[in-house]
């Protein structure tokens, strides 16, 4: 092998040293396989080296005697400048050859000739490491261009020379084999990742040539794969469109979009995930939005959360992809709310508050989990969700009859939620849950004062009838709601429930005064009894709205409270909320049917009034009744239909109305059927009354909240326009109700006129203080 | 590269005078020429290494700077940081081990070069530094036996144009 060099040449002898070098260099690159030893490997570095550091051939003199100054000059230039034109004319014979093979014979002549150069390229850059040293460093130094270290000549040259006459064909042929891999087919992946690294290999940077950039790979590789990406996928899509129907589409493109995922680190530099991905996605849901979302109705009409998922999924990859669905999706839930609540009102004006409030739930889970499920719990769906439901709680075919509808029936619903009856029924976690359900609905109420009122109402009513079906489940409501809507907005409520734990220990008191101070005489005549002491200003009920005496027979006994009490805590006005109270009489002049025992009548304290008469005379006349009890016509008359409808009275003459010279007579033969008897039924017409009462007290308390916030908000302004302070105003108030402007306008005028505020210049207005 | 076995692997070094050198390869691999031409060629045949450039007597200098150092740290592709190039400090081995006649000096400095020695030719240069430093023109012609081929004249305005480098 070493036999075939040619003889080792004088140093100084540029023709015979390149003679010499070019025969290695030939070696190196066409029959490495052969071997080298290490005579030729040295030879050939010591004939580099030689030639270097020989003084030039016309000096003659010997090396030590004498440096030129400066030591400018350093040889190698002559070297270089053959190795550049052996490699030209080498590739020119590389890229000629090429030419005689296509598609998979190409890319392997290509990577096969790639891997020999780049090998020879290396081998070489050690060779001349020697001029690397010296003569190339120099040459950079000095900021020559178009210098390379060997092995960067070898890369500067196969680009020149090979890369740029044959990149087209061999992209043609990666691109082929990437198609017949998308067409299912088996492919030599290696084939295109040795190609690719190659064109890695080749991005010089011409700044710093030992730095590479991508430019190359970029340009030549990385365009046309993506324009032939798109191209496929164009041609693709569109024809499976064609034949097949929307979701089976969706189902394709989402394959193929994992597919393009998975091929990159298969074969592909991993800088291409984002663009291929963009182009894919371009090709497969960009240019076919359209159909898809055109779709989407009819998959929400058939509820396909698996499909609307998918959807979902393709188009969050897009930009803007989703809003379209959004708008649809809001429309859709508020459609379905209304029709739930159309179905619901077919069945007459009343509806029952648990269908109503069922009615609203159902919709609303059903889409929240279709949220959750296919749309990923994205919060802008969720917003349009919420936005969905608070236009069909707020504003549905029940609504129309009165904008305070759903809060009232909301009311209405947790009442018999929290009320004794229901409740057994309900355990205790089932309570929870009913609880957060109605905090939902309440979530999207938007008069949230009206719901504030109606529940006061009935817990006011819970508390002081002792309804409530548990402490817990009530604090438990209260502090939801407080969560929901700040301290303000639960401070009453709170008020009554420790109004009526503080009367709780106050009776406990009492019977313990009792015990210790009443006289055996005093014991005979005192009639068992529980006192609630509630706050005026906290709990929302009305005075009596009748006069009236009560019995002899109590009076003793509450009179005897009201010392305690007043001695207890001086200054304070006690009046007696009769209206409200209850007892129990017993009936000793009849028997329970079939037993020894007599019944027992659970009466208000008017029946009772009225009942008590009956000790003395089992006949009393209408007049008599009404003189006795002092109530009014309009409270009397119903009780006294009650008794009659119970048959414990009777009228004389029979069928009489209830008016002066009407006689009421002691049913004596009254048959008790149960040992405790409820004569105490709410009278009607005192609910509806109640539910009117309510409403009106709403409309002034909304003015009183509008102007407090008004005057809150000059307060802190002192100046303002009064556009700026009605939207101030809106802002302040909406989380309770939705104020209308007009009516913020009136509590404006109503306020200058009590000159809270003035009038200044330029539709300004200012606060007094 | 070299394997982490235990067992030393040697290679035989031939020099231009025909002798044979038997060396640890770690120790020949602070070459760098020698170093790529065994990666190349891989070390493992018998084959000697002929090294035409240098002869036993400075190979054997060269060796045994190779074998103080070799477990030096390898040189950073471009250490060029100034401290390398500007320190003429030499470690006190280096400057025990420098401790030669004038023309061995100058020998190992040329073996380090063709050897690809970048350390050992660095400490040789500074070694000839020092000799140069604190020395009149006259005194380093006669250190280094040149002949003063300058007429007056040319000498005159060489001294006029270094004058900024004159210490004061």
């Amino acid at each position: 092998m070493a036999s075939t060099m040619p003889p080792v040449p004088a140093k100084d002898d540029v023709k015979a040293t390149w003679a010499y070098l070019e025969a290695g260099v030939d070696k190196i690159m066409t029959d490495l396989r052969g071997g080298m030893d290490m005579k030729t490997y040295m030879g050939l570095y010591t004939a580099i080296h030689n030639f270097c550091t020989a003084q030039k051939a016309v000096a003659g003199t010997s090396f030590t005697s004498h440096n030129n100054r400066g030591g400018a000059h350093l040889l190698g230039e002559d070297l270089y400048q053959h190795l550049i034109e052996y490699l030209r004319t080498h590739l020119k014979g590389v890229q000629a050859r090429s030419k005689e093979h296509v598609d998979e014979a190409l890319l392997t002549f290509y990577i096969k000739e790639w891997n020999r150069y780049t090998t020879a390229g290396q081998y070489n850059n050690h060779l001349f490491r020697y001029l690397n040293r010296h003569w190339v460093k120099r040459e950079m130094d000095e900021g020559k261009k178009n210098i390379y270290d060997i092995y960067t000549l070898h890369l500067v040259r196969w680009k020149e020379d090979m890369f740029a006459g044959t990149q087209e064909s061999v992209m043609r042929s990666v691109l082929k084999l990437v198609e017949k891999q998308r067409n299912g087919e088996t492919i030599e992946q290696s084939h295109i990742k040795s190609v690719v690294d190659s064109f890695v290999s080749l991005g010089l940077d011409e700044a710093d040539s030992s730095k590479s950039t991508l430019d190359v790979y970029k340009q030549y590789f990385e365009k046309p794969f993506l324009a032939a990406t798109a191209q496929y996928y164009d041609n693709e899509s569109k024809q499976f469109l064609a034949e097949n129907s929307v979701v089976e589409y969706m189902k394709k493109a989402e394959a193929r979009l994992d597919e393009e995922k998975d091929r990159v680190p298969l074969y592909l530099l991993n800088d291409i995930m984002s663009p291929l991905m963009r182009t894919c996605e371009q090709a497969l849901i960009t240019n076919h939005s359209l159909a898809l979302r055109e779709e989407f109705q009819s998959l929400l009409d058939h509820d396909k959360q698996e499909d609307l998922g998918r959807m979902y999924k393709l188009l969050a990859r897009i930009p803007e992809g989703l809003d379209p669905l959004r708008t649809r999706f809001e429309t859709h839930v508020r459609k379905a709310g209304l029709s739930a609540v159309d179905k619901i009102s077919g069945e007459g004006d009343n509806v029952e508050p648990k269908v109503y409030v069922d009615a609203l739930l159902e919709v609303h889970t059903q889409y929240q989990d279709l949220v959750n499920r296919a749309f990923n719990g994205e919060s802008e769906f969720v917003r349009s969700l919420d936005n969905a439901c608070r236009e069909f709680v707020n504003r549905n075919k029940i609504c129309k009859s009165g904008s305070n509808k759903s809060p009232e029936l909301l009311a209405k619903y947790t009442d018999t939620l929290l009320k004794k009856s229901s409740a057994k029924m309900n355990e205790e976690d089932n309570m929870e849950k009913l609880l957060t359900q109605v905090m939902t609905v309440f979530k999207y109420i938007e008069d949230k004062d009206v719901f504030q009122k109606f529940y006061s109402r009935m817990l006011a009513k819970r508390l002081v009838q002792t309804t409530s079906a548990s402490d817990d489940a009530e604090t438990t409501m209260i502090s939801k709601l407080k969560e929901a809507c700040g301290f303000e907005y639960t401070n009453k409520l709170q008020r009554m429930f420790q109004d009526i734990q503080i009367s709780k220990d106050l009776n406990a008191n009492y019977k313990e005064f009792l015990d210790k101070n009443l006289d055996p005489e005093d014991v005979k005549t005192n009639i068992d009894a529980t006192y609630n002491i509630l706050g005026a200003g906290f709990w929302p009920l009305n005075p009596p709205s009748t006069p009236f005496t009560p019995p002899q027979q109590i009076v003793q006994t509450y009179e005897r409270f009201v010392r305690f009490y007043n001695n207890k805590h001086q200054g304070r006005k006690l009046s007696w909320l009769w209206h409200l109270s209850k007892g129990e009489i017993k009936a000793n002049y009849c028997k329970v049917q079939g037993q020894k025992a007599s019944p027992t009548f659970q009466v208000s304290t008017y029946q009772m009034a009225i009942l008590l008469l009956f000790n003395d005379s089992d006949t009393v006349a209408y007049d008599e009744i009404a003189e006795a009890t002092k109530l009014g016509k309009e409270t009397l008359d119903p009780y006294l239909g009650v008794f009659m409808k119970a048959k414990i009275l009777t009228a004389e003459p029979e069928g009489a109305k209830p008016e002066s010279g009407t006689s009421y007579k002691l049913n004596m033969n009254f048959k008790a059927k149960k040992i405790k008897m409820n004569l105490n039924i709410s009278i009607k017409g005192e609910q509806k009354q109640e539910a009117e009462d309510t409403h009106k007290t709403i409309e002034e308390d909304r003015k009183l909240l509008m102007q407090s916030a008004i005057v809150r908000i000059m307060k802190s302004r002192k100046k303002m326009k009064h556009q700026q302070l009605v939207s101030e105003t809106i802002q302040q108030i909406k989380n309770r109700f939705m104020p209308r402007v007009p009516d913020i306008k009136k509590c404006i005028d109503i306020l200058l006129e009590k000159e809270y505020l003035e009038r200044l210049e330029g539709d300004e207005l200012g606060y007094l203080a | 590269m070299s394997a982490p076995t235990e067992e030393k692997k040697t290679v035989v070094l031939t020099t231009s005078d025909n002798a044979d050198l038997t060396v640890e390869r770690e120790v020949a691999e602070r070459s760098i020429l020698i170093k790529n031409l065994l990666e190349d060629l891989g070390g493992d045949n018998a084959e000697a290494i002929p090294i035409p450039n240098v002869n036993e007597a400075v190979m054997k200098k060269v060796l045994e700077w190779c074998e103080h150092h070799r477990k030096d740290p390898p040189a950073s592709q471009d250490d060029d940081s100034d401290s390398r190039k500007k320190s003429t400090d030499i470690d006190e081995w280096d400057q025990k081990f420098m401790q030669v006649d004038q023309e061995m000096l100058f020998e190992i400095i040329l073996a380090a070069n063709y050897l690809d020695i970048k350390a050992l030719l660095d400490v040789g240069c500074k070694t000839v530094a020092n000799m140069i430093k604190g020395k009149s023109p006259d005194e380093i012609r006669k250190t280094f036996n040149i002949q003063n081929d300058f007429t007056p004249e040319e000498e005159d305005q060489i001294r006029r144009e270094n004058e900024w480098a004159e210490d004061r």
